[in-house]
């Protein structure tokens, strides 16, 4: 809840929206209120308001409950749904490289729509996919993806007051002959109607934040190894609540199976008990050996990993940011906890100046807090004190927080207005695109269509792929931004 | 002196010699009465010339202690010999010779002696030209100067031991042995890979003890001084706290380094301008330093 929040929640409002939109969401923002004071303080008519909150709803981006005498209905902002429409590709993704292009389909039009009933979904997708299967077989693939999505908990019931727990991963009655017919054109009430469908985003991180740790221990020992945490991880959900902070003990007989039945990674298979061992001696603690029954049993510690993945972002900040010499000092007063000026210098070896600049500079950053020690008043002599610096950890992460947020705002913003300089040549571009595709379609080829693509000249085309390229890698920063925000939220959720 | 010596004859020789190896023999000192019981068949006006004689010419030196004078025998190489100098300058030639090689401060010396500082320049001055003492830059503050005898090699925490050349410390140097440390726990590293075996051999082999890189880094001859192995040891601190490598222990007690990796890719964050611009606080919508017209992001986009 500050300044940059509030400037990324409005600019994704705005993009995906429309102004109306992000009006209305930055009003509740700032603090939840009834539809009576959103219109006054917009100056919105109030059908606008209306539909923009309902819409928001649609998209499980605004919540509300009843005030206090139960008079209105008071409308909240949900902030970290706002922000989590920013991962969406990432999610998308995530389905194509797990399964296959179907349920990339399903999860894409779900995250478009919001909300949708299960029926209604699977025409949707029917429609886009239909070229390439007959109807019959693909509706009942569809429905079958669907299901295994609901079964694996990607896809969840929308919730209500009303709604049980249990009634939240319930399959849907599907009944494709009428699916079939409404595809066909014709008018009929579908079986599920108002069962609404959403994503579960819970679902989504447990499998990012699974990639995330398989990809650094890979990074820090090698494949092997990743593929032990990764089997160690798959078989922590057999005991295990996917987001306790240390994991019921593993029995590491069970992983030794899988990997010998699997054969996939020989090395691993042949050193089994050694790669194990690495794993649990290293200092950087991943798993902790609880018991020596069958064979031993270990835990994942979740939490202790995902505190030194954030400890090591931040310290990269702190090198990039600053140097390297800044983030030896960091890493040494992490190290030590509390330590005074004059043992750094002497650890660090760096010249005592250059030590003190760069202990201040952190300082004034925010990366590093003071202790003073003052001596009590009835010792004699010089006063003196002890300065003992000092990390607050969660203090730095949400420092961190607040400068992604601020990048992310600035990223966007830069693209929006580079979009906003170059409109009138982007729209020209369109139009072009759009008469030749026309004629395309019509079958005029030639001459012509070449006339019309040439309306555009060389340079406006040069000054058109620089505006490409410049989107591409903007949104792509964005993308590498959000992983920097993912880290940091999975360090304070677990905090 | 010398004739009334000679005069004494062997007699006396023999008894300096018994008094010096009866204070040898007693660190502490010795009395009045050690020396009447040690060697009760010399008179006490003999003995007590001869002990007049070795204080005078330092070979022993006159303590009190609880009201009994007691002597003690002072090493004659260390001995003040200061020549044709007056009080005062033995007085400050002995504070100085106390401080050893870690030298002391003229303020200290003023406080000790008593002396005024016109006067103290001037014997400082006197016994720096006899060449009795020198001053020596400490490194801790530039301006300080710490006098020691003149024989005497400074002390690591005057200089600064191997990092400092003339009250610099030479960052570059240290940076160089920094990734030269770095290049060969790397090595080791690859070689152990290279090598095969199981994954615990390949991580038991990259270890490497500091005394190792000091023999590497000796034979690299890259460093004019000599380096001990301790100095190599808060050098490979130093790689330990860049997270390039990490630090164990043996049984021996011993430290063990081991180049590592690190988890993570550099974060998203820092891989835009924003991440890494000194100036994100003063950044806004209006003002002169916005997105919008941000030089450093325009300059990133076009690279």
């Amino acid at each position: 809840m500050s300044l940059q929040h509030r400037n990324v929640i409005n600019l994704i409002l705005l993009e995906r929206f429309g102004k109306v939109i992000a009006d209305v969401g930055d009003i509740i923002f700032q603090n939840p209120s009834s539809l009576y004071n959103i219109v006054k303080s917009a100056d919105i008519r109030i059908s606008k308001v209306k539909e923009a909150l309902s819409v928001l709803i649609k998209y499980n981006l605004v919540t509300f409950k009843l005030n206090v005498d139960s008079s209105a209905a008071i409308y909240m902002l949900n902030l970290k749904n706002v922000l989590l429409m920013l991962r969406f590709p990432k999610f998308i993704n995530l389905i194509k490289t797990k399964f296959d292009e179907t349920y990339e389909v399903l999860v894409e039009e779900i995250l478009l729509k919001g909300c949708v009933t299960a029926s209604e979904l699977i025409i949707k997708v029917a429609k886009r996919l239909q070229e390439q299967k007959t109807v019959n077989i693909l509706l009942q693939e569809l429905k079958d993806n669907f299901n295994s999505l609901v079964t694996a908990k990607y896809v969840t019931r929308l919730s209500t007051q009303v709604t049980k727990a249990e009634e939240l991963y319930l399959l849907p009655n599907l009944d494709l002959k009428q699916i079939l017919t409404v595809l066909n054109g014709e008018n009929e009430t579908l079986s599920d109607a108002g069962i609404y469908w959403t994503i579960n985003s819970d679902r989504f991180h447990q499998d990012l934040r699974d990639q995330l740790i398989v990809n650094s221990v890979s990074n820090k020992f090698d494949d092997n190894m990743g593929e032990l945490i990764r089997l160690l991880l798959q078989q922590m959900y057999v005991r295990t609540d996917p987001w306790v902070s240390s994991s019921n003990p593993i029995p590491i007989l069970e992983v030794k199976d899988i990997v010998k039945k699997r054969n996939t990674h020989p090395q691993l298979a042949t050193f089994f008990e050694q790669y194990v061992n690495i794993l649990e001696q290293d200092a950087t603690g991943i798993i902790r050996k609880v018991g020596e029954a069958s064979g031993g049993s270990f835990q994942v510690e979740i939490k202790h990993i995902f505190t030194q993945l954030t400890w090591e972002a931040v310290e990269e900040i702190v090198n990039e940011k600053f140097d390297s010499k800044a983030s030896r000092i960091f890493r040494l007063v992490k190290l030590r906890h509390y330590i005074e000026p004059e043992q750094i210098q002497n650890l660090v070896m760096i010249p005592a100046k250059e030590v003190k600049r760069i202990l201040y500079m952190l300082l004034e950053e925010n990366f590093l807090v003071v202790n003073e020690l003052k001596r009590s008043a009835t010792s004699l002599g010089p006063s003196k004190s002890f300065t003992l610096f000092h990390i607050r950890l969660s203090q730095v992460v949400r420092t961190m927080l607040e400068l992604c947020y601020k990048t992310l705002y600035n990223i966007m913003t830069r693209r929006c207005h580079e979009k906003y300089l170059n409109k009138r040549l982007i729209d020209k571009k369109h139009r072009v695109d759009t008469i030749t595709h026309g004629m395309r379609v019509q079958g005029i080829s030639g001459d012509s269509v070449l006339d019309i693509e040439e309306m555009i000249t060389p340079p406006e085309n040069e000054i058109l792929e620089r505006i490409g390229k410049m989107m591409k890698k903007l949104s792509l920063t964005e993308l590498e931004i959000d992983e920097t925000l993912f880290l940091l939220e999975m360090y304070l959720k677990y905090e | 002196m010398q004739k009334e010596d000679a005069a004494l004859g062997e007699d006396n020789v023999f008894n300096d010699d018994v008094i010096i190896e009866l204070a040898k023999s007693k660190p502490n000192g010795i009395s009045n009465i050690d020396i009447k019981n040690e060697i009760p068949d010399v008179l006490p006006e003999i003995w007590t010339k001869s002990i007049n004689k070795l204080l005078k010419s330092g070979t022993l030196e006159l303590f009190k202690d609880k009201g009994t004078l007691l002597y003690k025998y002072k090493d004659p190489s260390t001995k003040t010999e200061v020549k044709g100098s007056d009080n005062e300058e033995k007085v400050v030639y002995k504070i100085i010779e106390e401080a050893g090689n870690k030298g002391i401060w003229i303020r200290d010396i003023r406080f000790k002696s008593n002396l005024n500082m016109t006067q103290l320049n001037k014997v400082l001055k006197s016994l720096e030209t006899k060449k009795y003492i020198k001053a020596v830059k400490s490194v801790a503050a530039s301006k300080k100067k710490v006098y020691m005898l003149y024989n005497l090699e400074p002390d690591s925490s005057v200089t600064g031991g191997a990092w400092y050349q003339d009250q610099d410390f030479e960052s570059e140097f240290v940076d160089v042995l920094n990734q030269q440390c770095y290049r060969f726990l790397e090595g080791k590293r690859d070689a152990a890979i290279k090598l095969g075996g199981g994954p615990l051999m390949c991580r038991n082999r990259s270890y490497v003890t500091a005394t190792d890189v000091h023999k590497f880094i000796s034979e690299l001859g890259i460093s004019k001084v000599q380096l001990s192995v301790d100095d190599i040891e808060s050098i490979l601190y130093t790689v330990v706290l860049d997270n390039k490598a990490e630090r164990t222990v043996n049984p021996n007690g011993e430290y063990l380094y081991r180049a590592i990796n690190p988890f993570l890719k550099s974060p998203g964050i820092v891989r835009t301008t924003c991440g890494i611009c000194p100036i994100v606080e003063r950044c806004g919508d209006a003002g002169l330093i916005n997105p919008k017209s941000c030089k450093y992001l325009t300059e990133w986009l076009n690279d």
